[in-house]
C-alpha cells in the first residue's frame, strides 16, 4: 500500500467527501421534485441518501488506485469473495447505466464505436469501453483493474467484454463459468463445476490481494449479503399492496446498492430504512402513481434515459408499474444463501439467476408476479442490447395473452442507445397498450 | 477547361455510380482533358455506349485507348479494359489532383466511404458505410422530400437556420417520422434540417474514427455541393475540408489514371 | 483442375444412411462430439442456416436483432427441413444459441426430443472435468431416447473414427494450396464434413491427399475469418478477382480441427478434443491467443490480409474484430470486415470491398513473412 495514496484516500473519502456529499443531500432534500407530482407521489424521502450512498461508492473508487485492490466484476457474480478480500469493487454495468440516465452514453459508447466497436454489440460494453479508452466518466475517475472477476450467469457478453478488458488492462481475468439451466433443477456436475471454480478462484484473487481469506469474514459478508437481498426482495413485495407503495421506476433506481453494495453493513441499513418508509407510504395510504387505475410488469432491463418520461406517460394514464423480473433478480434468490453452507450454496445462487434459467422459467415467473402483484397487463422491453433476457419474449407476450388474458406490450429498445429508440412509435404503441388495459 | 488538343487523349475512365455517371479523357501527362456528367439510366449498356460516341465527337475514337471501368455499375461497361473499385480510383484521382495523402471522405447516393491514402497514393485502409443508409446521401434525399425542401437547397436553408434541433435516431426510416412528429410539434424546418445535418455528419464522422483521421480531411462525392456538409464536417473533426477541383470525377478521373498506367 | 471425385450431397447422405436403418441427429454449431452421436448410430447433421430460406416462421419467435444463423435455423426447422431427423443437439455456442435451444424446449416443441448442452468457457482442469461430466449426462439422454446403450470400447472405436477423420481435415488445410481444387472446391469438400460419416469423408480426403501435389495456385493470398463462407459464391468471386484463400479461422472448418484425445476414458477424450481445439472466442480464448494464431497461420501460408466475414449481430467475432485489425495491422497484415446476412444474395458492395481490399493488398508491402524473411 502506498502511505500518500492512503492518506489520499482517507481524506477524500472519509473526510472530505462525505462532508460534501452531506451538504449536497442536504440541498437535494429541500428542492423541488423533478417530475411530475400530479401523477406521481412526491419522491422518496430516502433519494438524497440513496444518492449519497451510490455517490460515495464511485467516490471511494476514485481514490482506491494505490490504497485498495479493485476488482471489475459484473452484475452477477459472486462478490463476496471479493468483499472478504477487501476489494473494491467497480460494476461497469452499474456506471454504464449511471451514464444511461445522465444521457452520456451515447457519447461515451461513440469512443468505442470509433475504435471499432460494433453498434450491434450491447450498449453497456459500448459504453464502458468508450469510458476506458476515452476517461470519460460522471464520477470522476474509474480506478484501473486488479483484476477482472466475470460470471457468465447474466450473459457470454459479459465474457466477451471482459477479454476485451483483459486485453486492455492486462489484467488477470478470473472466469466463474455457470453453464445455463434449460429445465428446472440444475444438474449437480454443473453445481460442482461452479463450486470448484469459486474455490479455485480463491488462491488467485489471494495472491492479488495480498491477504488471506478469512472464513469467518466470507460468513459475515455472506449474511449481510442475505439480509440487504431478503430486505429488498420484502421491499418488491410490498408493491402487491394497493396501490403500489413504489413504482418500478422507483425501484431502478433504488436497486443501485444491492447490486454494487451487496455485503456491505450500510446497504443492510439502507434498506431497512427504505422499507421502513415504504411502510409508512403504505400505512398513509400513499401510492406511487396518485391515480393508480391499472397494474402491470415490466420485463428486462429499464430504459435507462427515458426513465422519467415513461413513469410520467403511463401515470398520467392512470398506470403503474408495480412489478418487474428485472429488480426480482436481486432479492429472489436470498433464501438459497446459506451461510452455514456457504461454498455449496453460493454455488446454486449463483447458477439460478433467472438470466441463466430457461425461456419457460422466465414465462413461469411473469406469470406468478401476475398473480401474485394482481397485474392487469406486461410490458416486455425488446432490449436490442440484451440478447438472454430478450429472446423468448415473442412467445412469452403470446402465452401471457392466451393463458392469462392480459394485453402485454413489446416494446423494441435499447438499454442505454438512445439512438435505437423510435420516440413516436413507442408513444404510440404504449397509448394503444393503455387503450387494451380499458 | 481549356480547349482540347485533338487526339491528345491517352486514356479513358467511366464511372458508374448508384446516382450519376461519369467519364473522363485524360492526356498522356494524366491531364483531365474532357469529362462529361449525367444521371444513370437503367440501361447502362446503352448509356455507355453514348458515352463513348460523345468522347470520340470530343477527342477523337476511344476504341484503341485503354478504358477502365469503376462504380457500382463497373461490370455493365463492355468495353472496358479493366475493372477497378472505385475504392483504388478515387484514392488515385484525388491523390494526383491534390497531390497528398490523407483522409478522404466519398458520401454517395448510395454508399459512403472513408479512404486512408497513404504517401504514394495507396489506399492503406478503407470503410464502407453497412447495410444501413444512415451515412448515405439517401438519409437526406428522404428526409427532403418530406419537408418539401428541394434537395440542392438543403444545405443552405440547414446554415440558414440558427436553431438546431437533435435528431436522435440514425436509422433513416425512424429519422423520417421523427421529423414528421416535429413537424407536428410545430417546430420549423431550418432547425430540422440543421439536425438531420447534423445526425448525417456524425454518422460520417464515426466511420472517419474507424480509419483513423490523417490530415488534410477530403471531400468528394455528389454532396460536396452541399454547403452544410462540408462546414458540419469541419464542425465535428475540428479539420479543414480541402476539395478537388472536380470532386464528382475523382473516381472516373481515377480509373482513367489507372488505364494510362496499366492499359 | 477439378480432380476431385464427387461429394455425394446431403440428402443422398440422409437417404442413404436411413435405408441402412440409421437415425440422425440435427446439429447447431459449433463444437459438438460427434463420436458420441454415432456410437448412438445417429448420422450428425450439421445446420448452419441454412443460408436461403424463408425466414418468416423465425421471426415470430425472434426479434430482428437475433443473427440469421439462428433465425434460420429456427425457419428451417419450422418449415419441415428437419423432419428426417430424429434428435436435435443444440451445443451452448452464445448467447442466441442458447436462446433458440430453450425455446425449442419450453414453446416450440418439436417432434424431436432437444439436447442442448453447456460448453464451458475455459481450459482448466475443471473445464474438462465438466465437460467430460456434460458428455456422459448427453450419453444417458441418449440412451433414453434411442434404447441403445453403446459400451465403452464402441465409444472408443467411434472416437478413433473421428480422430482420423479430423487428421485427414487437418491435413488437407495444411496442403489446400497444392490440392487440384479450387476454393469453392476445397470448401465443398472440407464441408462435406458438416454430414458426411466419418469414415465416408475420411475415403475422399484420401483420394484428394494421394493426388499428384499440383502448383500453388496463383493469386492474392488471403486469410478468411468468420463463422461461415455464405454464400458459397463468395469463393468464386474471390477467386475471380484475382484472390486465394490460403488458410482460414472460420467457425465451421478452421477453429474445428480438433487434435486426438489421449484419455482412455471416451467421455474425457471428447472432451479433451473439443478444448485443445483452435482458439475460439466461443470457448472464452483470449483474443491475445487469438490474435497469435492469425498472424502464425499468415506466416506459415503468406497470406497478405484477412478477411473478416461475419454474420449480422454475431457478438463473439464482433467484440474481438477491433483487438485483432489492430494486432493484425501491427504484425504488417491488413485486414477488411464485412457482415452479411444468411438470407441476402452476395451484394455488390461486399464484392467491391473485396476487391478494393485485394487491390489495396497488392499495393502496399508484402508483410515480413512474405517477403522471405529468413
Amino acid at each position: 500500500m502506498n502511505p500518500i495514496a492512503a492518506l489520499r484516500y482517507g481524506w477524500n473519502v472519509n473526510v472530505l467527501g462525505p462532508a460534501v456529499l452531506r451538504l449536497q443531500r442536504w440541498q437535494a432534500q429541500r428542492r423541488p421534485a423533478r417530475w411530475d407530482t400530479r401523477y406521481l407521489a412526491p419522491p422518496l424521502r430516502i433519494a438524497p441518501r440513496t444518492k449519497e450512498l451510490v455517490a460515495r461508492h464511485w467516490l471511494a473508487g476514485r481514490y482506491a488506485s494505490g490504497y485498495r485492490k479493485v476488482a471489475w466484476v459484473t452484475s452477477g457474480a459472486p462478490v463476496e469473495l471479493l468483499k472478504a478480500l477487501d476489494f473494491y469493487v467497480l460494476y461497469p454495468e452499474n456506471h454504464a447505466a449511471i451514464c444511461g440516465t445522465a444521457r452520456l452514453a451515447v457519447d461515451i459508447a461513440s469512443e468505442a464505436e470509433g475504435a471499432g466497436y460494433s453498434r450491434d454489440l450491447c450498449s453497456y460494453a459500448r459504453t464502458d469501453i468508450g469510458a476506458v479508452l476515452s476517461g470519460k466518466t460522471p464520477v470522476g475517475r474509474l480506478p484501473k483493474p486488479d483484476v477482472l472477476f466475470a460470471c457468465t450467469n447474466i450473459c457470454q457478453t459479459v465474457l466477451f467484454w471482459y477479454r476485451v478488458l483483459a486485453e486492455y488492462f492486462g489484467a488477470p481475468l478470473v472466469l466463474i463459468d455457470t453453464p445455463f439451466v434449460y429445465t428446472e433443477e440444475a444438474a449437480e456436475h454443473a453445481v460442482r463445476y461452479v463450486r470448484r471454480q469459486l474455490e479455485e478462484a480463491v488462491p488467485v484473487l489471494e495472491r492479488i490481494a495480498g491477504k488471506r481469506l478469512d472464513e469467518r469474514k466470507l460468513r459475515r459478508v455472506g449474511l449481510l449479503s442475505k439480509r440487504a437481498s431478503e430486505l429488498w426482495l420484502e421491499i418488491l413485495q410490498r408493491c402487491r399492496h394497493r396501490p403500489a407503495p413504489l413504482s418500478v421506476f422507483d425501484q431502478f433506481i433504488q436497486m443501485a446498492p444491492i447490486v454494487e453494495m451487496r455485503g456491505d453493513p450500510e446497504t443492510v441499513d439502507f434498506y431497512a430504512a427504505l422499507l421502513k418508509e415504504v411502510d409508512e407510504r403504505i400505512a398513509a395510504g400513499i401510492g406511487a402513481v396518485k391515480n393508480e387505475r391499472k397494474r402491470v410488469l415490466w420485463d428486462n432491463l429499464p430504459i435507462w434515459y427515458r426513465l422519467r418520461y415513461l413513469a410520467e406517460f403511463l401515470a398520467e394514464r392512470g398506470v403503474a408499474v408495480v412489478a418487474s423480473t428485472y429488480t426480482n433478480a436481486w432479492g429472489e434468490l436470498a433464501p438459497l444463501i446459506d451461510p452455514d453452507d456457504l461454498w455449496e450454496s453460493m454455488a446454486r445462487t449463483y447458477i439460478y439467476p433467472i438470466l441463466n434459467r430457461g425461456t419457460g422459467h422466465k414465462l413461469r415467473t411473469m406469470r406468478q408476479m401476475v398473480e401474485e402483484y394482481g397485474l392487469d397487463g406486461a410490458i416486455l422491453h425488446s432490449d436490442r442490447s440484451c440478447k438472454p433476457y430478450s429472446i423468448g419474449q415473442m412467445d412469452q407476450r403470446d402465452r401471457l395473452i392466451r393463458e392469462l388474458g392480459v394485453p402485454a406490450l413489446l416494446l423494441e429498445a435499447d438499454h442505454n442507445d438512445f439512438r435505437v429508440f423510435a420516440e413516436e412509435q413507442a408513444a404510440t404503441r404504449l397509448a394503444a397498450f393503455v387503450e387494451m388495459l380499458g | 477547361m481549356e480547349p482540347i488538343a485533338k487526339n491528345s487523349c491517352r486514356a479513358l475512365g467511366i464511372d458508374i455510380g448508384a446516382a450519376t455517371a461519369k467519364i473522363v479523357a485524360v492526356d498522356g501527362a494524366g491531364n483531365l482533358i474532357w469529362h462529361h456528367l449525367e444521371p444513370t439510366e437503367v440501361r447502362v449498356e446503352e448509356q455507355v455506349d453514348r458515352f463513348l460516341l460523345l468522347a470520340r465527337e470530343a477527342v477523337g475514337p476511344p476504341e484503341r485507348l485503354p478504358l477502365v471501368a469503376t462504380g457500382y455499375g463497373r461490370g455493365l461497361v463492355r468495353q472496358a479494359t479493366r475493372r477497378i473499385t472505385e475504392i483504388t480510383c478515387h484514392a488515385r484521382g484525388v491523390f494526383r489532383e491534390l497531390g497528398y495523402g490523407g483522409t478522404l471522405v466519398d458520401i454517395g447516393g448510395q454508399d459512403s466511404k472513408v479512404i486512408a491514402i497513404g504517401p504514394r497514393g495507396e489506399v492503406l485502409d478503407f470503410v464502407m458505410n453497412d447495410k444501413c443508409a444512415a451515412g448515405t446521401g439517401r438519409f437526406l434525399e428522404n428526409t427532403a422530400h418530406r419537408l418539401g425542401v428541394p434537395l440542392e437547397r438543403m444545405g443552405e436553408e440547414a446554415l440558414a437556420a440558427t436553431d438546431e434541433v437533435s435528431i436522435s435516431s440514425t436509422c433513416t426510416v425512424f429519422a423520417e417520422s421523427e421529423v414528421v412528429s416535429l413537424i407536428a410539434h410545430g417546430v420549423e424546418v431550418g432547425p430540422i434540417l440543421r439536425g438531420l445535418h447534423r445526425a448525417l455528419v456524425r454518422r460520417v464522422v464515426a466511420m472517419i474514427r474507424t480509419v483513423g483521421l490523417t490530415p488534410p480531411l477530403m471531400l468528394s462525392g455528389g454532396v460536396v455541393r452541399n454547403p452544410a456538409v462540408r462546414r458540419m464536417l469541419e464542425e465535428e473533426t475540428g479539420q479543414q475540408v480541402v476539395l478537388p477541383r472536380h470532386p464528382q470525377l475523382m473516381g472516373a478521373y481515377g480509373a482513367a489514371l489507372l488505364a494510362l498506367e496499366n492499359g | 483442375m477439378e480432380l476431385l471425385p464427387t461429394i455425394p450431397s446431403r440428402t443422398e447422405t440422409l437417404r442413404a444412411w436411413k435405408a441402412q436403418g440409421g437415425g440422425v441427429a440435427a446439429v447447431l454449431p459449433i463444437h459438438y462430439p460427434r463420436a458420441l452421436l454415432r456410437a448412438f448410430g445417429l448420422l450428425p447433421v450439421e445446420v448452419w442456416g441454412p443460408p436461403r430460406v424463408d425466414p418468416a416462421p423465425g421471426a415470430a419467435h425472434l426479434q430482428p436483432y437475433v443473427c440469421s444463423i439462428v433465425g434460420n435455423a429456427l425457419s428451417f426447422l419450422l418449415s419441415g427441413g428437419l423432419d428426417g431427423t430424429d434428435v436435435i443437439v443444440v451445443p451452448h455456442a452464445c448467447d442466441s444459441l442458447q436462446g433458440l435451444g430453450s425455446l425449442l424446449l419450453d414453446f416450440v416443441r418439436p417432434r424431436q426430443p432437444v439436447f442442448p448442452f453447456y460448453l464451458p468457457r475455459g481450459r482448466r482442469e475443471s473445464d474438462l472435468q465438466f465437460l467430460t461430466e456434460e458428455f456422459r449426462a448427453l450419453y444417458g439422454k441418449l440412451a433414453a431416447a434411442t434404447g441403445r446403450a453403446p459400451s465403452e470400447a464402441e465409444l472408443m472405436e467411434s472416437i478413433r473414427r473421428e480422430e482420423e477423420a479430423d487428421g485427414l481435415l487437418t491435413e488437407l488445410h495444411r496442403r489446400r494450396r497444392a490440392l487440384p481444387l479450387t476454393d469453392i472446391a476445397f470448401y465443398r469438400l472440407v464441408r462435406a464434413r458438416e454430414y458426411l460419416p466419418a469414415e465416408a469423408f475420411s475415403a475422399l480426403a484420401r483420394a484428394v491427399l494421394d493426388a499428384p501435389p499440383t502448383d500453388p495456385r496463383a493469386g492474392v493470398p488471403i486469410l478468411l475469418s468468420g463463422i461461415v463462407p455464405e454464400p458459397m459464391a463468395l469463393l468464386d468471386a474471390v477467386a475471380e478477382m484475382g484472390g486465394v484463400v490460403v488458410a482460414d479461422d472460420l467457425a465451421c472448418c478452421g477453429r474445428r480441427l480438433y487434435p486426438s484425445g489421449a484419455s482412455p476414458d471416451p467421455f474425457r477424450r471428447m472432451a479433451e478434443r473439443i478444448l485443445n481445439g483452435p482458439p475460439d472466442p466461443t470457448r472464452g480464448s483470449p483474443i491475445a491467443e487469438r490474435l497469435r494464431h492469425l498472424v502464425g497461420m499468415a506466416r506459415e501460408t503468406g497470406a497478405r490480409g484477412v478477411v473478416f466475414y461475419d454474420v449480422k449481430f454475431c457478438e463473439p467475432e464482433l467484440f474481438d474484430l477491433p483487438l485483432l485489425r489492430r494486432g493484425l495491422q501491427e504484425a504488417g497484415l491488413p485486414s477488411v470486415h464485412i457482415e452479411v446476412d444468411l438470407n441476402d444474395p452476395l451484394s455488390g458492395q461486399t464484392l467491391t470491398r473485396i476487391e478494393a481490399f485485394l487491390e489495396m493488398v497488392l499495393t502496399l508491402p508484402p508483410p515480413p513473412s512474405a517477403a522471405g524473411e529468413g
